[in-house]
């Protein structure tokens, strides 16, 4: 029971003190871009809930999803392919950085032009940009796979998809999962990004109007829920984390047990 | 010591670097004899093309202001930025400051920064479409995709106007935001239907074929001021004399590009990247030394039926004195 | 196994591959114009762009934004680097920091940078400081997540070397931690350079802070295509440069890390 107790005190005990102390701090600030903590909230309560979580929220949330998953698909499937063949990796590598160097907002314009100003254009942006985190784990895991285990499976005449399966694969997944952890991170900034730019919903375009027409405390109160849906999402993460790789943790724990 | 708290918090908790020279105060005057540095928020378009030409002309030097500008990426960069001290005064489109005073920010108009030409077919800046379009005019763009650069802004208040003029429905019309750069190729591969591009876009399009078929400034009001130059209350209150000042060589460098287009033509390549061959093909805004203050009124009256304004906005709290 | 690593054979093979790949790219954003694939007036051939990007390496204006953008990101990514070490470090190996500070890091971490742009302006208007709150914001999570990851991942029988050696926290440090989670140092701090290069762009787009960004928003302003996609060519060699200077740097300081050293070996 207090093991419990400790836990959530942990999770909660720092965030609740700066909660605290900001709500105090900024309780009566005349500061037009810093508002009052209550009244954050109070836009809050009054922004979100209704129908702009159908009209917004909802279509953001979806376009995010699907870029992610679209990312890390590409990014996997490449990483593999690349990390596991030098000349591959070679040949391919420059233009990868090239692209991966140029900032999504210089990218959007010319996503514009070959994609159209769709949900289709928004997916691509995330995509081009969650990508590269998972893309480059997975090329560092594929190539650090344990040489002993790659020679095991050599001579064991493991081969083909079962070695892809059992030993690149899972011997990359820790790697690909921090990919993927970076990805998620870089989607949520994407998906406001792709928002900023000839869009009509959306999170991300709700929080850019309300800055460009100076209702900074519905802003605030944005930017509040962004970081909600990226706490939410960052949890569902760490769930799927824990039982994708339950053996590696097991592993870890087991190693880490006092003798 | 609240404030200062939460500022602490802020930058504790988002881990900024330490604010290193935030000044929030008002420029100080200079000492006896030195000239007021001024800063200047202006966006790298046609239309701040007095400001530049003044300064090379030495208007504001002859009135012991020294004169930076900065080049910005628009009024949401640009009033924060006048407000927090960076600028001493900032150039941005009237809806934005209309709708800045309507949340209360402390900003005041100092001077006139540019107007339609006021001239139907022939301003900076007009609705447009593809050049095989069955569209004619701005009516028949009920149900249809038209393209902004920035949405419940100055553009679809004036677009709008346009609709209702032409005998149209304007809440049929589908708004899109879109860059300026992007809006030829959307028109061409019929993504919108219809387009508000202002110069150097507009004779882009135009070389490619497009036609205009309103022109929305002037729908929206007669010799329409679309800018100005603005100041924080603040400096108006504490350095009234450096904003005669500023105001005074300002008037002056209107009225002298409005009298010298191909100065005014020559100065814009020194700070764009427009070319000499292709300025000389735009049209200029007009420059008038004076706001326009009855166009306001109408522009304001237009925001506030389109819920874009959603209360009468005080216009003489906003406007210099006249 | 007293060969020499025959580094002149073994640096060419891959260099020449990479050379291939770019220029097939090159040809194809050639042609695609050229066939009318893409509109030409929207996206010019790289012949084109290639032109221009002379004429703009001949004005002083685009060396001072040059300067400007490698400024900017050289100070960010360095404060993100040496803020997020630290943190990670500290959080890393202090008992019970680690889960006290869990929830707070996830809650600001996946805050986007980009929704810090009003505040940056607020309070350091178009001035370098306004990016460098963007660019160190976003780089200091990357760096902290994968110091984190490094330091977390130490192996328990050197941990327990360690523990019946009774070594001090910072000799713990030292010989235990930092080479444990030096190899995520390393791509952290590549990471982070590849974030806070984009990040300093994408301030110096969207607020207008001096640099290549800002020359890039001016240009598209203008309605000046080729110089545009000559800018944007040019951020693009600076990312590149930077990874082939940093997976240098990476080879010679973990030469000892098994995926370096089988390429090594592979090369005798």
């Amino acid at each position: 029971m207090s093991g419990a107790f400790r836990r959530a005190g942990l999770v909660l005990g720092l965030p609740v003190v700066l909660f605290v102390v900001w709500w105090f701090a900024s309780y009566d600030s005349k500061d037009f871009y810093r508002p009052p903590l209550h009244k954050i909230l109070e836009a809050f309560r009054d922004t979100w809930f209704g129908e702009r979580m159908v009209q917004d929220v909802l279509p953001s949330l979806i376009r995010l999803g699907i870029g992610y998953a679209a990312a890390l698909a590409v990014g996997v499937t490449l990483g593999v392919a690349i990390g596991s063949a030098r000349w591959l990796r070679a040949l391919l590598e420059p233009v990868l950085e090239f692209l991966r160097a140029i900032p999504p907002p210089v990218l959007v314009p010319i996503v514009i032009l070959l994609a159209g100003i769709e949900d289709r254009m928004k997916v691509i942006v995330i995509v081009s940009g969650a990508v590269w985190p998972v893309l480059l784990n997975t090329v560092e895991g594929v190539r650090a796979v344990d040489e002993v285990l790659a020679d095991t499976c050599r001579s064991y005449r493991i081969r083909g998809l079962a070695r892809l399966r059992h030993l690149v694969l899972r011997s990359a997944s820790p790697q690909i999962m921090t990919g993927a952890r970076q990805a998620l991170a870089i989607a949520i900034i994407l998906m406001v990004i792709s928002e900023m730019f000839a869009a009509n919903n959306g999170l991300g375009f709700l929080v850019v109007q309300f800055q460009r027409s100076f209702q900074v405390t519905e802003m605030w109160s944005g930017v509040l829920l962004l970081g909600l849906i990226g706490v939410a999402l960052s949890l569902a993460f760490r769930f799927v984390d824990r039982r994708v790789l339950r053996w590696y943790y097991g592993l870890r724990a087991v190693e880490r047990q006092p003798k | 010591m609240r404030r200062q708290l939460a500022a602490l918090l802020f930058a504790a908790a988002l881990l900024t670097p330490a604010a290193c020279g935030t000044t929030n105060q008002p420029s100080a005057p200079p000492p006896a004899g030195q000239p007021d540095k001024v800063n200047v928020g202006v966006i790298a378009i046609l239309d701040v093309a007095p400001i530049y030409l003044g300064k090379q002309k030495g208007f504001f030097a002859s009135r012991n202001i020294d004169l930076t500008l900065t080049t910005a990426q628009g009024g949401a960069v640009i009033v924060p930025g006048v407000q927090g001290g960076q600028f001493q005064f900032g150039f941005s489109n009237v809806i934005s400051l209309l709708l800045a005073q309507s949340q209360n920010l402390p900003l005041k108009i100092v001077c006139n920064g540019n107007n339609s030409t006021g001239v139907d077919g022939q301003d900076f800046g007009s609705l447009m479409v593809k050049g095989d379009s069955p569209i004619t005019s701005a009516k028949e763009l009920e149900g249809k995709k038209v393209a902004i650069n920035t949405l419940r802004n100055i553009a679809e208040t004036v677009v709008r106007a346009s609709v209702k003029k032409a005998g149209g429905d304007a809440s049929k019309v589908q708004f899109v935001e879109m860059p300026f750069p992007n809006m030829a190729a959307a028109l061409q591969s019929g993504q919108v239907d219809a387009a508000f591009p202002v110069e150097p876009f507009q004779t882009a399009i135009r070389d490619a074929g497009g036609k205009s078929i309103a022109s929305s400034w002037v729908d929206a009001a007669p010799n329409l001021t679309v800018a100005a130059y603005f100041t924080s209350t603040q400096t108006m209150e504490t350095r009234k004399d450096l904003v005669d000042r500023f105001t005074a060589a300002m008037k002056e460098s209107l009225a002298y590009a409005d009298s010298h287009p191909d100065e005014a033509r020559q100065i814009i390549t020194t700070y764009t990247q427009i070319t000499a061959a292709q300025v000389a093909k735009l049209t200029l805004p007009k420059w008038p030394a004076e706001i326009n203050r009855d166009s306001l009124q109408k522009l304001a009256e237009l925001a506030m039926a389109d819920g874009l304004l959603k209360a009468q906005p005080d216009l003489n709290a906003l406007l210099p004195s006249a | 196994m007293s060969q020499p690593v025959r580094a002149g054979r073994v640096g060419q093979v891959p260099a020449l591959l990479g050379a291939a790949g770019l220029v097939a790219v090159a040809v194809a954003l050639e042609l695609a114009p050229r066939l009318g694939l893409v509109p030409a007036e929207f996206m010019p051939p790289t012949s084109t762009i290639l032109a221009e990007l002379a004429r703009q390496l001949q004005r002083p204006e685009f060396w001072v934004a040059l300067r400007d953008t490698l400024v900017t990101w050289g100070i960010g990514l360095g404060i993100a680097v040496a803020a997020g070490t630290v943190a990670g470090v500290v959080i890393g190996t202090v008992p019970g920091l680690r889960a006290a500070t869990s929830s707070t890091i996830e809650f600001l971490r996946p805050i986007p940078s980009v929704a810090l742009i009003p505040l940056a302006v607020l309070l350091y208007g178009a001035r370098i400081q306004s990016t460098l709150m963007l660019v160190i914001y976003a780089s200091f999570w990357q760096m902290l997540v994968q110091v984190l990851h490094g330091v977390v991942d130490v192996d328990p029988v050197a941990r327990d070397t360690a523990r019946s050696y009774r070594l001090g926290l910072f000799a713990r440090i030292r010989y235990l931690v930092w080479p444990t989670a030096l190899p995520y140092v390393v791509t952290g701090v590549r990471l982070a350079a590849t974030v806070a290069l984009i990040l300093t762009i994408t301030g110096e787009l969207i607020i207008g802070t001096p640099g290549l960004g800002k020359e890039i928003a001016v240009a598209s302003e203008s309605n000046a295509v080729p110089p545009m996609y000559a800018l944007v060519l040019v951020t693009g060699l600076l990312g590149v440069t930077a990874n082939l200077a940093f997976r240098a740097a990476e080879r010679r300081v973990l030469a000892w890390h098994p995926a370096i050293r089988v390429e090594a070996a592979a090369a005798l």
